[in-house]
C-alpha cells in the first residue's frame, strides 16, 4: 500500500539559508554577553543582523575625545559620516576590514558567519592602534575651533589595541556568538522534528484507523448478510418440514390406513426427528432475528410466578424420566417485569431442560426467584435512584457436572460446546444459550453463571422489576 | 538535490540508514574527526539517549569550486544525515529519508546482526516505496562496519555475497575511523555521477565532472587519492550511473 509522503522534509526544518541571527539568539542576553566584553577589554562593541538591524549595542560611555569632537559642528558633521559609513561597511569575502577615523582611531568591522552563511556583523571600536602617539592632522583640521593639545590629550586617552589582540577578542566573541547560534539552532530543529515525527505517526496511524473502520464496515455488513441468510434458509427449511411431520402424523393416526407396528415405529422416528429438526430451525430462525434485531417482542405485564409455573409443568415428566428433582422456590413480593410471556417462557424451558441434561439422576434443579436491588453505595442520590434499579433475579441452580470458570463466557456464544468433540456425550447444537443471553439482553436483563456448592451450575437470569406498583383496577 | 542559483549554491543530501546501533552516528563522527575544518560544519545530534540516536545526526560539508569563471564558481554543500536505527522511529526515519540524493547502508558485520541488517534494508526498501522513490534508481553503497569485532563474516565469505549484489560494498571500522572515507566517497561518486548525468552539474559548477572528486579530497584534507579510496570498493558496480552520463 502506497502511503502519502510526509508533510514535511528535514531540510525544510533546518531552515536552510533562512537562519536569522535575531530569531535565534535572546536580544538581551546577547547585550549582556557585548557588554561583558565591553568591561573586560575596553572596546566598544555591537552586532548587526545581515539586514543592517542593530542586535547588541555595549558602546558604553562616549569616549572623551569623541565627545569634545561633538560639541563642535563640523567634528560633529564627520563624526556622523564615519559612524554612517562603518555601518555601512561591508566586510566582504575576507570577512574583516579595517576602517579608520579621521581622529586616528580604528573601527574593525567582521563578518559574522553561520553554517557557511552570512548572518551579521560584529563592529569593534573605535580604538587607539599602538603606533599613533599624537594627533593627526585630519583631527587637527577638522574644525577651525578645534583646540588640537586638548584634542591630542584626549585622544591619548583613548583605549588602545593592538589589531592582534582585537583579532583575539573578536575571534573570542563571534566562538561564544557560534555556540549560542548553534545550540539555539539544534533546539530549534529538535523541537521542529519533535512535532514532525509526532504528526508523522498521527498521520500514519489515521490511514490505519480510516483502513480499519473501513474493513469494520464491511464486516458488520457481511454479518448482516449472513443474518439473512440464516432467516431466509430456516424459513425456507421449515416449510417443507411441516409437511414431513403433519403427514406423518397422519399416518400415524391411521388416517391413510392401519399399519403394522413396525410401520408405526418407523413413522413415529420420522415425526420425532422431523420434530427435533423443527426445533433446531426455529432456534436457528430465533437467533438470526435476534441477530439482525427483527426480532418483536409482545411486550406486557409478567407475573414471573406464572413463567415457572408453566416451565416446571411442562418438564416435570422430562425430570421424572431421568429421575431429576424440579423444585420451585418462590420469594416474598416478587415484582412483575415487562416482556415477551412467550419469549420469557422460552429462556427459562432452555435453561431448565439444559439442566436436566447435565444433572444426572437422583439430582436436583431449583428455580428461585427473588428480589435484588443496589447494595449500598457512594454514588450521589442513591436514595432516590435505587429504587428504580430494582431487580427480579431467578436462579436455576443444578447439582450436574458444573462449567469451568474459563469457560462461562464462551457458553453463551452461537454454536459453542465446552466440549466439541464428536463423540461427546451430550448433544445439542449449542444455539440454546446464545439465544438465551441474547433474548434475555432483548428484556433489558442480564445472564451469568455462578458456582453451586458442593457441585453443579447456577444461571442467574437478572430482569429490570416493573416500579410501578400494578394499579389495582 | 536543490539548486540555488541566487545564491549559487547546489545541495545535496545523502541519508547513512542501517539497523540500530549498526555505527551510522560512529561513520559521522569519524568524517567529521579526519575532514578538515575549513569544509565541514558542525556536526549536529539531536537528543540521544543511552548513545542512541532519538532524531538524526547532521554533517554538512561545504565545497566550493574551484573555478576560473569571473565571480568565482558556485559552492557545493552536502549534508549527511542520519537516521534512528531503531524499529519505533519509523516515522522520524521517513522524514529523514524524504528527499534523499544517496544512501549508504551501514550494516553491522556481526553474524548475530544478520537478520537485523536484512529487515532494516526491507525497512528501507518499504520507506522508499512509500516516499515515491525507486530503490533501482537511488544511489547505494553498502558498508559492512565493525570488522574489528570478533565474530564477523569473513573477508572471503563478504567478498562472495558482495559479488552477488549490485551494490559497491566497503568494509569499514568505523570506530577506528576505517573505511569511513571510503565510503563516503563511493557514495559522492556514485551520487555525483547520477546527478550530472541528469542536470549537468559539473557545467553549473564550471568544473570538469571528474574533478569534483579529486577537488572534495583537496578540500575536506585528505591525504589519499581518489582512486586508492574508490579501489578499496569490494563488489557491486562504482560505475553503474556512470554510464547515463551523456
Amino acid at each position: 500500500m502506497n502511503e502519502a509522503a510526509p508533510h514535511v522534509a528535514v531540510e525544510d526544518l533546518l531552515l536552510d539559508g533562512r537562519l536569522r541571527l535575531e530569531d535565534l539568539v535572546d536580544r538581551e542576553g546577547l547585550d549582556e554577553l557585548c557588554k561583558s566584553f565591553v568591561a573586560l577589554f575596553g572596546i566598544p562593541v555591537r552586532i548587526y543582523s545581515s539586514d543592517g538591524g542593530l542586535l547588541a549595542d555595549a558602546s558604553g560611555d562616549q569616549h572623551e575625545i569623541c565627545a569634545y569632537v561633538n560639541t563642535l559642528a563640523a567634528g560633529r558633521r564627520a563624526c556622523a559620516g564615519t559612524v554612517g559609513a562603518v555601518k555601512a561597511r561591508d566586510p566582504s569575502d575576507t570577512g574583516d576590514v579595517v576602517h579608520p577615523c579621521f581622529t586616528g582611531a580604528q573601527y574593525r568591522i567582521l563578518a559574522l558567519d553561520y553554517d557557511g552563511r552570512r548572518v551579521g556583523r560584529l563592529i569593534v571600536g573605535p580604538f587607539l592602534p599602538p603606533q599613533v602617539t599624537e594627533a593627526p592632522a585630519t583631527l587637527r583640521a577638522i574644525d577651525p575651533g578645534l583646540d588640537g593639545d586638548r584634542a591630542q590629550a584626549l585622544l591619548l586617552k583613548m583605549p588602545r589595541a593592538k589589531a592582534q589582540t582585537v583579532t583575539r577578542i573578536a575571534a573570542h566573541l563571534k566562538g561564544a556568538l557560534d555556540l549560542i547560534l548553534f545550540s539555539g539552532h539544534k533546539s530549534f530543529v529538535t523541537s521542529k522534528i519533535h512535532v514532525a515525527s509526532v504528526r508523522e505517526s498521527y498521520r500514519q496511524l489515521e490511514d490505519k484507523a480510516a483502513r480499519l473502520q473501513e474493513a469494520f464496515d464491511r464486516l458488520k455488513e457481511l454479518d448482516h448478510l449472513k443474518s439473512n441468510f440464516l432467516a431466509t434458509v430456516s424459513h425456507e427449511l421449515r416449510t417443507p418440514l411441516t409437511s414431513i411431520i403433519g403427514y406423518s402424523e397422519m399416518l400415524a393416526e391411521g388416517l391413510a390406513g392401519e399399519m403394522t407396528p413396525d410401520q408405526l415405529g418407523f413413522v413415529k422416528t420420522i415425526q420425532e426427528k422431523g420434530g427435533q429438526l423443527l426445533s433446531l430451525i426455529m432456534s436457528l430462525l430465533d437467533l438470526g432475528k435476534l441477530e439482525s434485531g427483527t426480532l418483536r417482542l409482545a411486550a406486557r405485564t409478567v407475573t414471573v410466578e406464572s413463567v415457572l409455573n408453566e416451565v416446571l409443568s411442562t418438564l416435570t415428566p422430562t425430570a421424572r424420566k431421568k429421575g431429576v428433582k424440579l423444585v420451585l422456590d418462590l420469594g416474598t413480593n416478587i415484582a412483575d417485569v415487562r416482556g415477551d410471556p412467550e419469549r420469557l417462557r422460552q429462556v427459562f424451558l432452555n435453561l431448565v431442560e439444559n439442566a436436566i441434561k447435565f444433572t444426572p439422576p437422583d439430582g436436583s434443579i431449583t428455580l428461585r426467584s427473588r428480589m435484588a436491588g443496589d447494595g449500598p453505595g457512594e454514588e450521589d442520590g442513591l436514595t432516590l435512584l435505587a429504587p428504580t434499579r430494582s431487580r427480579v433475579e431467578i436462579r436455576v441452580l443444578d447439582t450436574g457436572i458444573g462449567i469451568p470458570v474459563r469457560e462461562r463466557t464462551r457458553v453463551f456464544d452461537a454454536f459453542y460446546q465446552v466440549d466439541s468433540s464428536s463423540t461427546r456425550e451430550y448433544g445439542g447444537t449449542g444455539l440454546g444459550l446464545s439465544i438465551v443471553r441474547r433474548l434475555v439482553e432483548e428484556h433489558g436483563g442480564t445472564i451469568a453463571i455462578e458456582d453451586n456448592e458442593p457441585q453443579g451450575t447456577v444461571f442467574v437470569v437478572s430482569l429490570p422489576a416493573l416500579v410501578d406498583a400494578p394499579q389495582a383496577s | 538535490m536543490q539548486i540555488n542559483f541566487g545564491g549559487r549554491e547546489i545541495a545535496l543530501k545523502l541519508v547513512y540508514y542501517g539497523p540500530a546501533l549498526s555505527g551510522k552516528t560512529t561513520n559521522l563522527r569519524s568524517l567529521h574527526e579526519l575532514t578538515s575544518d575549513k569544509s565541514r560544519g558542525r556536526l549536529m545530534t539531536l537528543e540521544t539517549k543511552d548513545d542512541r540516536t532519538l532524531f538524526f545526526d547532521m554533517l554538512p560539508l561545504t565545497l566550493r569550486a574551484e573555478s576560473d569563471r569571473p565571480g568565482g564558481g558556485m559552492s557545493m554543500r552536502i549534508k549527511i544525515f542520519t537516521v534512528p536505527g531503531q524499529v519505533l522511529h519509523a516515522s522520524t526515519r521517513r522524514l529523514v529519508l524524504q528527499g534523499a540524493d544517496g544512501v549508504a547502508f551501514i550494516a553491522d558485520s556481526q553474524i548475530c546482526e544478520t537478520e537485523h541488517n536484512a529487515a532494516s534494508f526491507l525497512d528501507l526498501r518499504q520507506n522508499l516505496k512509500d516516499l515515491g522513490l525507486n530503490l533501482k534508481a537511488l544511489p547505494l553503497v553498502i558498508q559492512f562496519n565493525k570488522r574489528d569485532l570478533e565474530k564477523v563474516r569473513s573477508d572471503d565469505e563478504l567478498g562472495q555475497l558482495a559479488s552477488k549484489g549490485r551494490e559497491p560494498v566497503f568494509k569499514a571500522s568505523a570506530v577506528h575511523g576505517k573505511g569511513v572515507i571510503e565510503t563516503f566517497f563511493g557514495l559522492l561518486h556514485l551520487t555525483w555521477s547520477k546527478l550530472d548525468g541528469e542536470h549537468q552539474l559539473a557545467k553549473m559548477l564550471g568544473i570538469d565532472p571528474r574533478a569534483l572528486l579529486p577537488m572534495a579530497a583537496r578540500q575536506l584534507g585528505l591525504q589519499q587519492d581518489v582512486t586508492t579510496l574508490l579501489s578499496s570498493c569490494v563488489g557491486g558496480r562504482l560505475d553503474r550511473h556512470a554510464q547515463v552520463a551523456p
